[in-house]
């Protein structure tokens, strides 16, 4: 089944066409995208236009991280609207400098939890915990109730700190921060 | 434009900057509307940036005055908020195309969600698609103390830093009021106990000093020891009668402070078991005065676990730890006048260990603790792969990957071996010398005594008396500071109780609560608005018309909001906006108890608590005579099946009737909400998941209950809907098509197409069943 498949694809790619229109899909089978094929631009207010040469262009994609955890940089989805899927990126890297930025500007924009890069003071009272840090957005103090609920470890040391006002918080791996850091974290967990 | 009444200060004021930028283009201050700020930059930076409304235009406004977008009112055709990964971007359409006009952090999530919703409402209302102007409602959710300003640990809960410690022991003792006697009684026994430890040390000294060694010639040292008591000893001619009263009365004193002791402690656990159970009683029947939203915002376990959790921790606490923490500060206290009146010089000498052990105490069980702590997570994680690997073991088995599971389980083993390890290693590290330096005050005793005795200045008696003191007296130095901790802890847990207890009830009776005790049935809703969190609303402008006696099916994908709005009409909610009347009268005011005692439910997955097939059925009315229960089994379809069990009636259903099949246990629902012979059904997917035969059993116990009743059916098979008077379609939160099955299929709009759908996966499994067969 999967073997024809690919024939399939294959054959439609081959095959000269006097239209250029995608290879019909199929609903089961991953569409992905050619890096260059595709170019972000954006429009005069500011939105991201998704141009795929040949065949369409998308205004406003819905851009989203197959992997955000374990993989951020590599497969991405673009879809048409929160339903609709146009393909898969797999590696952003090959699209060109100005591409890249914008499809970068808006996967920040879409993924917003700050990674806290370093702890300067946690403070607990009355079992809420005031942290002041600094994330790559900035310095910024927040507070978290009763640690155990609300601080998430993904192994082996990755966490996700939540504060009482729903925002998330990520530390990649709290080994990594420096000493100051590390010990703020260690004596609270 | 027509703007709606906007009450000030219900967000955020408007700052200068947004008033001195808005000049520059010749806006008015009184024409802002409302400003609402963003903590996020328009650089994805944290910082400021401000959202504007003016009767006019939308703006918005960076912390340096700048304003990346101007959107004129008359091109605006929509606005949402749109939720991104931990932070939302409020989204414009407008005739020229979508604007992203401004992000915020989760944390401003609520005003923007709210402010999105107003502004999009009052386009549809210039647009003509909604008769009324939208109401400025927004009630922002009360996250931080009023008065200090310290987030609140939830909604329903009082400030931690405003309840104070001391107020929660005093809430304590509040509960000991009942029996003060005994409390006193108590506290006697405690304070005489530890006057009689004092006494055997001091009996030592005088059989040493005035019986067994006694000094022939009167020195100052024997001078200094001599008391009103060892005279008495002194005087008595024969040296081996002293020794026996003194051995006597030593027996005597030992006997005694065994026999307080015993009351003591007996006294103590009756105090204690009594004062737990009143608070555990107490917060039990609170916890079923609160609302649904309480649970909600907490795992059902959570609940479970912290009541009892705390309630135990209290209790331990109170019965060892209070205790303890009093007999041993006494004895401190004691031990330490007594030891400065026989001789002060020496007493100041065994001071200078003091400051050592209690900071070493301190900084090693607070070590100890984390550290065993971590320990403790590490193994509870081993029993978890276990856990899991054992609950999944046919899939492990079936994947053929018990190798990986086995490593898996290997892997957490040696996490929490390596963590236990550590936290003995530490323990045995560090405990040795803490107890060098309680060690450290018997040696300077030991010098420092000696050199006195040398010196004559002291008695030998004097000395040994010394060192029973000491070992007392240090005792409770080492324990201080986990009991401390302890203690505050177990404080902790009594105001997580009480935290419980002063949750607001579901339904406050301030005496406007209509009693309502035969209804009729008349569902209204008027432009109804919920969402479980008020900025992501699940319903929308929900307006439904039910008439007694009727029944509605209501339709829509899976989360679409059928079952919230079930659980809106049982009052487990109220709704954000808008009105729901029941035989017009707000929901809110109606007496809750009158209110559930004329609604039933069949739920999809029916509970049924421990306990007979007979008292399950009669849940709600446990008066109901063995007529009414056969009556209800009946009609229900479930009679047949009950009298095949040997127990009949009788059986037992086991816990949440896991011996019974879910058809079965359906039936009894039915049966239980036939006796309970509610106004106002509600039946929520009562058919799924059971087998063909039994769903038309099912379905005909189902139509004889809805008999002149107000019913609400929730099926995903729109074929159990064909009774239904009216199909009622939602689809994302709004009402989308209302009317009967034949007129919807006519209007060839959602519902045609769920029929439609639904057909065709029919025609798939009879022509199957067909090839099969």
């Amino acid at each position: 089944m999967r073997n024809e498949n690919i024939e399939k694809q294959a054959a439609l790619a081959a095959a000269p066409t006097a239209n250029p229109v995608p290879p019909e899909s199929d609903d089961f089978t991953p569409r992905y995208l050619d890096a260059s094929k595709l170019t972000f631009t954006r429009s005069e207010v500011g939105t991201a236009r998704l141009e795929i040469r040949d065949e369409a262009c998308h205004l406003r994609v819905v851009i989203r991280r197959l992997m955000p955890l374990s993989n951020p940089d590599s497969y991405i989805s673009l879809a048409a609207d929160e339903d609709t899927e146009i393909g898969i990126l797999v590696n952003p890297s090959e699209l060109t400098q100005e591409s890249q930025k914008i499809l970068q500007e808006e996967l920040d924009k879409r993924y917003f939890t700050p990674t806290i890069q370093k702890v300067y003071r946690v403070k607990e009272q009355f079992g809420i915990h005031e942290w002041e840090v600094k994330t790559e957005r900035g310095r910024v103090t927040f507070s978290v109730r009763g640690l155990n609920q609300n601080i998430k470890q993904v192994p082996p040391a990755r966490l996700f700190v939540t504060d009482v006002r729903g925002n998330r918080y990520d530390i990649p791996d709290y080994r990594k921060l420096d000493a100051q850091s590390y010990q703020q974290i260690q004596r609270h967990l | 434009m027509e703007t709606a009444e906007m009450p000030t200060g219900t967000l955020d004021p408007i700052p200068n900057l947004v008033e001195e930028t808005l000049k520059k283009l010749d806006i008015r201050p009184e024409q802002i509307r409302f400003a609402v700020q963003s903590d996020v930059s328009s650089t994805g930076n944290y910082g400021e940036e401000w959202f504007v409304l003016t009767d006019a235009a939308i703006f918005t406004v960076t912390g340096e005055g700048e304003i990346p977008h101007y959107i004129p009112y008359k091109s605006m055709l929509g606005i949402r908020a749109e939720i991104v990964v931990d932070a939302g971007i409020l989204v414009l359409e407008t005739e020229d195309g979508t604007v992203d006009l401004i992000q915020y952090s989760n944390g401003c999530a609520a005003k923007f969600g709210f402010v999105a919703r107003f502004i999009g409402d009052e386009i549809e209302f210039r647009d003509g698609k909604r008769e009324e102007a939208p109401i400025w409602d927004y009630k922002p959710e009360e996250q931080f103390c009023q008065s200090c300003d310290l987030p609140l640990p939830d909604e329903f809960s009082p400030c931690p830093a405003c309840t104070k410690k001391h107020k929660v022991m005093l809430r304590i003792l509040s509960y000991i009021r009942p029996y003060r006697g005994r409390a006193t009684l108590f506290m006697l026994f405690v304070i005489l106990g530890t006057l009689i430890s004092l006494a055997p040390p001091y009996f030592s000294r005088i059989m040493i000093d005035d019986i067994l060694m006694p000094s022939d010639v009167d020195t100052a040292a024997s001078e200094a020891s001599r008391t009103w008591l060892s005279s008495i000893f002194r005087d008595i001619p024969s040296a081996a009668l002293a020794l026996s009263i003194a051995v006597g009365t030593l027996l005597g004193i030992q006997i005694i402070r065994e026999i307080f002791t015993i009351f003591r402690l007996r006294l103590g656990a009756w105090l204690t078991f009594r004062v737990a159970a009143n608070i555990r009683a107490h917060v039990y029947q609170h916890l079923h005065n609160l609302s649904i939203r309480f649970f909600d915002k907490r795992k059902t376990g959570t609940v479970i676990s912290h009541i009892t959790e705390d309630s135990e921790r209290l209790q331990d606490f109170m019965l060892e730890g209070l205790s303890f923490l009093a007999v041993e500060l006494l004895l401190f206290f004691g031990i330490g006048g007594v030891l400065f009146l026989m001789n002060w010089k020496l007493a100041c000498f065994i001071l200078i260990p003091i400051p050592i052990i209690v900071f070493g105490a301190g900084w090693f069980w607070k070590k100890v603790r984390s550290l065993w702590h971590r320990a403790w997570r590490r193994r509870s994680k081993l029993f978890d792969v276990v856990n899991d690997s054992v609950s999944g073991i046919r899939v492990v088995r079936a994947f053929g990957q018990q190798r990986s599971e086995v490593n898996r389980f290997a892997d957490a083993n040696v996490d929490a071996r390596d963590y236990e390890t550590h936290a003995e290693m530490i323990w045995a590290t560090y405990y040795p010398p803490l107890m060098f330096a309680v060690q450290l005050g018997t040696l300077i005793v030991w010098y420092v005594g000696g050199l006195n005795i040398i010196g004559g200045t002291m008695t030998f008696g004097t000395l040994v008396a010394f060192h029973a003191y000491l070992g007392m007296f240090y005792e409770p130095l080492r324990y201080i500071s986990p009991l401390i901790n302890w203690a505050s802890r177990s404080m902790t847990a009594a105001e997580r109780l009480f935290e419980v207890i002063d949750s607001q009830p579901e339904q406050l009776d301030d005496g406007n609560l209509k009693t309502m005790p035969n209804i009729t049935g008349e569902v209204k809703f008027h432009n109804m608005t919920f969402g479980y969190d008020s900025h992501k609303p699940v319903l929308r402008d929900i307006t439904l018309h039910v008439k007694p006696g009727e029944m509605i099916g209501l339709v829509g994908h899976s989360g679409a909001g059928k079952s919230t709005l079930i659980n809106l009409i049982c009052r487990f909610y109220t709704p954000d906006s808008g009105r729901l009347e029941i035989d017009g009268e707000d929901i809110k005011e109606i007496d809750l108890k009158d209110l559930r005692r004329q609604i039933g439910v069949v739920l999809q997955e029916p509970y049924l608590f421990s306990g007979t097939i007979a008292e399950n059925i009669a849940y709600a009315h446990p008066d109901a005579t063995m007529e009414d229960i056969i009556t209800a089994a009946k009609a229900a379809n479930a009679h047949e099946f009950i009298v095949k069990f040997p127990d009949g009636y009788d059986t037992e259903v086991g816990e949440r009737g896991g011996r019974l099949s879910g058809g079965e246990r359906q039936r009894i629902s039915i049966a239980r909400a036939i006796l309970h012979n509610p106004r106002i059904l509600i039946l929520d997917e009562a058919t799924s998941s059971v087998d063909v035969e039994t769903e038309k059993k099912i379905q005909q116990a189902i139509d004889r209950l809805v008999q002149n009743r107000t019913t609400f059916a929730i099926a995903h098979r729109l074929s159990t809907l064909r009774n239904a008077d009216r199909l009622f379609v939602i689809e994302k939160g709004k009402g989308v098509e209302c009317g009967s099955h034949e007129e919807l299929m006519e209007q060839k709009g959602i519902y045609y197409k769920l029929v439609e759908t639904q057909r065709e996966a029919a025609n798939v499994r009879a022509a199957v069943q067909a090839v099969e067969g």
